[in-house]
């Protein structure tokens, strides 16, 4: 370092106070430029820098007095570090731990890629359905919507399933019938002890249904909400509920009081091989105004069932069970068949429910 | 209200915003005696004279840089650059001062300076006319870009730009100037900045898009439909600030978007757009973004031009490439 | 036909040593108002040398000095009434601590605040202009505004000898000759454009001569001499107001410090021209007519020294006491109403801001 000092400032002045400082360290200075501004007795007077060079050090301070030649600064030696920039400041580059190489990880060669949209993958997700399983139909071997529900579904995953067709109806029609529908049931059972054993079981319900709507036509009449009016119907179409894998179908049997056994029976075979070969024309399933429903075949004794308006009743009809029921003095056993009837309380009476399911009993109970 | 074409819907606007604001000024080359090469100024300079609309020397980077002068002593300039290929020079003035002069002093200088210019290929022009720099201004922050598609939306778009309080550069589609014809109410009403606009409502695939390549987009839209394809058409409108949450409502009702612009893929604002919905409606996509755009070339001259803009057909095609994905 | 004045008859009033050569303006008769211009320059070079010291010492972003060119914006400045609107490039700390903005507003532009700009005083001023040049056009758009409002106001623009080099500046010069605007352009002609001399710059003999490009007047005159600078810019000014369009004033001084803190001119530089260059400086000629004339003394200049001195101390620690502005400020400028995509950003950018501290 090179430091400069007070130079004389003549008139025999030993010293001087510092008023201000012209530079800074790190500048740049010309000779003859002003360093700084002193205060002698005559004058403020500016010390010029002798030599060009860069500010080092300031060694004195404001208002500090300084003797004639008492260093105040030096002046950079050798190279000055130069900034590499006319603006802003570059950060210098830090040495770098030299680290221990690492080790090539050896990669296990990785799963081929399964190929889905993330909305796909999110439905995937949905329905617990491996991505990598599916077998993908969409472009560029990817993933599609349909792909991930098609799994699911071989999966037994629940799917939910939009209803259609007959399920459909049969939800927005039950539906619409709960909501409107007074529901109110009686319940009995017919002693068929004097059946023969290969009776025409659906043939003698019929017959009985046909007593039960002679005895109380009311239980026939179609049941208006609007204007609260029961019309009564000169024919008996009756709705035969039949199970099916699509769904619940009830086509009808017109005009049954007037019909032969043998016509029933030929309508009720036509109807199944309708049911089964889908051939049943949306006519062959409008204007029951009574139903039955022999949900018996399969399970269940007694039953509260869905009346569908306009009709005002539907019968169910039960497992045949043996009971011991009394006879003569002591108890036998009879084969009993649950009876129950569930009837439009806003239009028919307990009464006539009663007194219908008396008859068709009674015509159930006869020997044939 | 009236049947307009577009240049006329900017030509009432910029009437209608000089009548009701003293402070608005038209400046630039030609606009003044001649009405603009586009006659967008028509009848301005008769009607509100030469200290109101102002013929300048030939001198882009200075015409925005007059205007950011101007709007921070209070005045509305409204400054035509003739084409967007001559608007690259005033890239500097918008950027480096007109986009930054509220930010840098804290409110004390504001900016609400508009920069129009015709974009966009398809007039059978000499090059250099026919550019699309939408996305190079959408890049900047501080200012809003816009571009309308319709007569009635250049109307009301264009008053929203001049009654804005920050820098707006407004690119209209050279090519709809006249063919593009609607009703337009002459109301004074603005239409809101920032909001895209929903032209076809659709349920299967969403299709956005700007400018001249909505009348394209609407009429792809309506070949999908005879294929009981129904697409959902966005105007964009305004490319900043950009109106995501329609994008991803929308996006998030199809599942399927396609992107078309006139201007070159790489960086488009499609880029933008699609960037968007991936990071934050990813979970609604069931197929790949689909991008239809111009090519990373130039614009060929007017003899090819045809076939480097983006047709109905290519839309089509995208659309339906997206439906693939069922 | 546009005239322009040589070197031959530059315009000065006084020489390098303080004395009269040329006709004493009417201003300058008062004592007081040259005694206001010499503590104008004491001032600003006392700010110029703390501003230096606070960058040295990481307290102050990159500094532009204003070293040896105290004269050009502080005659300027001078010359022009509270509101007029002032153009500056990045050199005229004198001229803007005359019109109103404070020491602590430029030590906080200096160090990277833009709160700096947000000046209290001269409200219309433009801020420093970083891409060389590219104001000039504002400083035309500015006089329009001014002629067509008809009113007696006027903008000055002062730019480098290297920005006469832009296109910018041709532009706006021409069309301010065109429109005839209330503009005075004001050149600080001080020979070095960073590393590049005036030579280098342009082949014009005088930079003043360019005003005859764009139809207008143009004057050259002595960068270092106060009086005269206000002098020439009083005319200008007046010449403007008067409906008489722009000029270009060429004031020709020299760069005395680097380009910036950053730079280092004994790269480019020849320090024996610099030492050349030293007894021209503007404040040592003013001080010695003041001090010849029985106006100026050691008492009054150590005083002064001390003032400047404290004033600019306070400042320093005032704006060294100021802590940055919240993460949400950028945001909340960019836009007069800010848009929902940059609210996002700024939400982000905030939680960031508060994770990290």
């Amino acid at each position: 370092m090179k430091t400069f000092a007070l130079p004389d400032l003549g008139e025999g002045l030993q010293e001087a106070e510092i008023v201000s400082w012209h530079v800074a360290e790190g500048d740049h200075v010309v000779a003859d430029q002003p360093l700084l501004a002193v205060e002698t007795e005559k004058a403020v007077v500016e010390i010029p820098s002798p030599q060009a060079g860069h500010i080092g050090k300031l060694l004195a301070k404001v208002g500090e007095h300084v003797k004639v030649g008492a260093p105040v600064l030096e002046f950079e030696e050798g190279a000055h570090a130069e900034s590499g920039t006319v603006v802003g400041q570059l950060a210098e580059a830090r040495a770098a731990p030299t680290a221990a190489p690492r080790a090539a990880a050896s990669f296990a060669p990785s799963a081929p890629t399964v190929r889905a949209t993330p909305a796909v993958r999110a439905r995937a997700r949905e329905l617990g359905v491996d991505l990598s399983s599916v077998t993908p139909s969409g472009p560029g071997n990817s993933i599609t919507l349909a792909d991930v529900q098609a799994a699911a579904s071989h999966l037994g995953a629940k799917v939910p399933e939009t209803l259609r067709g007959a399920r459909r109806t049969m939800a927005a029609n039950m539906a619409r019938a709960w909501r409107e529908v007074a529901h109110a049931t009686v319940q009995d059972d017919a002693d068929i002890e004097a059946w023969s054993p290969d009776e025409d079981v659906t043939g003698r319900l019929v017959r009985a249904l046909i007593a039960g709507c002679k005895a109380e036509p009311a239980l026939n009449a179609s049941f208006d909400a609007g204007s609260l009016s029961l019309r009564e119907n000169p024919t008996i179409n009756l709705g035969l509920a039949i199970d099916s894998p699509d769904g619940l179908f009830v086509p009808v049997l017109r005009d049954v009081a007037r019909a032969t056994p043998q016509e029933w029976r030929r309508q009720i075979d036509a109807i199944k091989r309708g049911v089964k070969e889908r051939s049943l024309a949306p006519a062959d399933l409008r204007g029951a105004t009574i139903t039955l429903s022999n949900f018996g075949l399969i399970a269940g004794r007694h039953a509260s069932l869905i009346v569908m308006p306009p009709q005002v009743a539907i019968l169910g009809v039960g497992r045949t069970v043996a009971q011991a029921v009394q006879s003569g003095n002591g108890i036998a056993l009879h084969r009993m068949l649950p009876v129950s009837l569930t009837f439009d309380h806003r239009a028919v009476t307990g009464g006539m429910a009663a007194r219908f399911l008396r008859a068709v009993i009674t015509d159930l109970e006869t020997a044939g | 209200m009236s049947e307009l074409n577009l240049v006329q819907a900017v030509n009432a606007a910029l009437k209608r915003a000089m009548s009701e604001d003293a402070d608005v000024l038209v400046l630039g080359e030609d606009v003044g005696i001649d009405g603009g090469v586009f006659r967008a100024t028509e009848g301005l300079f008769q009607q509100f004279g030469e200290q109101r609309v102002l013929d300048t020397p030939l001198a882009e980077a200075s015409i925005a840089g007059v205007s950011i002068g101007l709007a921070a002593q209070g005045f509305r300039p409204v400054a035509e650059i003739q084409f967007t290929g001559f608007a690259y020079t005033c890239i500097d003035q918008i950027l480096n001062h007109a986009s930054r002069l509220r930010s840098r002093t804290r409110g004390r200088l504001t900016c609400p300076m508009v920069l129009r210019s015709p974009a966009g290929g398809g007039i059978k022009a000499v090059e250099h006319h026919s550019e699309s720099p939408e996305a190079m201004f959408a890049h900047i922050p501080g200012i809003k870009v816009v571009m309308p598609s319709s007569p009635a939306r250049a109307y009301g778009l264009l008053l929203s730009a001049i009654r804005d309080p920050d820098p707006v550069v407004f690119l209209e589609p050279t090519r709809l100037y006249h063919a593009a014809r609607g009703e337009v109410a002459d109301n004074g009403a603005g239409l809101p900045l920032g909001r895209c606009v929903t032209l076809r409502p659709g349920r299967d695939v969403t299709i956005v898009s700007w400018g001249a390549m909505i009348k394209g987009t609407l009429d792809a839209a309506d070949q999908l439909a005879a294929d009981n394809i129904e697409a959902e058409v966005l105007d964009i409108a305004t490319l900043k600030p950009l109106d995501s949450a329609t994008i991803f409502d929308s996006v998030g009702r199809t599942g399927r978007l396609v992107i078309v612009h006139e201007a070159p893929m790489s960086c488009g604002i499609g880029a933008e757009i699609a960037a968007r919905v991936a990071g934050r409606a990813i979970t609604s996509l069931l197929a790949p973004i689909e991008r239809v755009t111009g090519y990373d070339t130039m614009m060929p001259y007017l003899r090819t031009e045809a076939y480097y803009m983006p047709n109905t057909a290519a839309v089509v095609a995208a659309a339906r490439r997206t439906m693939a994905y069922t | 036909m546009a005239s322009v004045q040589g070197h031959n008859s530059i315009n000065r009033v006084l020489d390098i040593d303080g004395k009269l050569v040329g006709t004493m303006p009417e201003f300058a008769r008062n004592p007081d108002e040259l005694l206001k211009l010499y503590r104008a320059l004491v001032l600003t070079r006392t700010f110029d040398t703390k501003a230096v010291a606070l960058q040295r010492t990481g307290r102050l972003g990159t500094y532009a000095s204003s070293l040896g060119q105290e004269a050009v914006s502080v005659g300027a400045a001078a010359a022009m009434q509270p509101d007029d609107v002032f153009l500056p490039s990045f050199r005229e700390h004198g001229g803007q601590l005359w019109r109103g903005v404070t020491l602590k507003e430029l030590f906080l532009y200096w160090g990277g605040d833009e709160r700096g700009n947000d000046f209290a005083g001269p409200r219309g001023d433009f801020p420093n202009c970083v891409p060389v040049g590219s104001h000039p056009p504002h400083a035309v758009g500015v006089a329009l505004a001014f002629r067509l409002r008809g009113e007696p106001r006027a903008s000055v623009c002062v730019i480098g000898d290297g920005a006469t080099s832009k296109g910018d500046f041709a532009e706006a010069l021409n069309m301010a000759g065109v429109w005839q605007v209330p503009a005075v352009f004001l050149i600080n002609s001080n020979a070095w454009a960073i590393s590049v001399p005036r030579a280098k710059q342009s082949a014009a003999k005088t930079l003043a001569q360019k005003a005859v490009a764009a139809g207008i007047p143009g004057e050259q005159v002595d960068g270092n001499d106060v009086i005269a600078v206000r002098a020439v810019m009083e005319r200008a000014l007046a010449q403007a107001r008067q409906g008489h369009g722009p000029s270009l004033i060429e004031a020709v001084t020299y760069r005395l410090c680097d380009h910036t803190t950053s730079d280092d001119a004994s790269r480019y530089r020849d320090d024996a021209e610099v030492s050349r260059h030293w007894p021209a400086e503007p404040l040592v000629r003013l001080r010695n007519l003041l001090t010849a004339a029985g106006h100026w003394d050691k008492d009054k200049e150590e005083a002064l020294l001390h003032k400047c001195s404290n004033a600019v101390e306070q400042a320093a620690q005032e704006y060294l006491a100021t802590p940055p502005q919240p993460v949400a400020a950028n945001f909340d400028y960019t836009y007069a109403e800010t848009p929902a995509e940059l609210a996002e950003q700024r939400e982000t950018a905030i939680a960031l801001a508060q994770g990290a501290a």
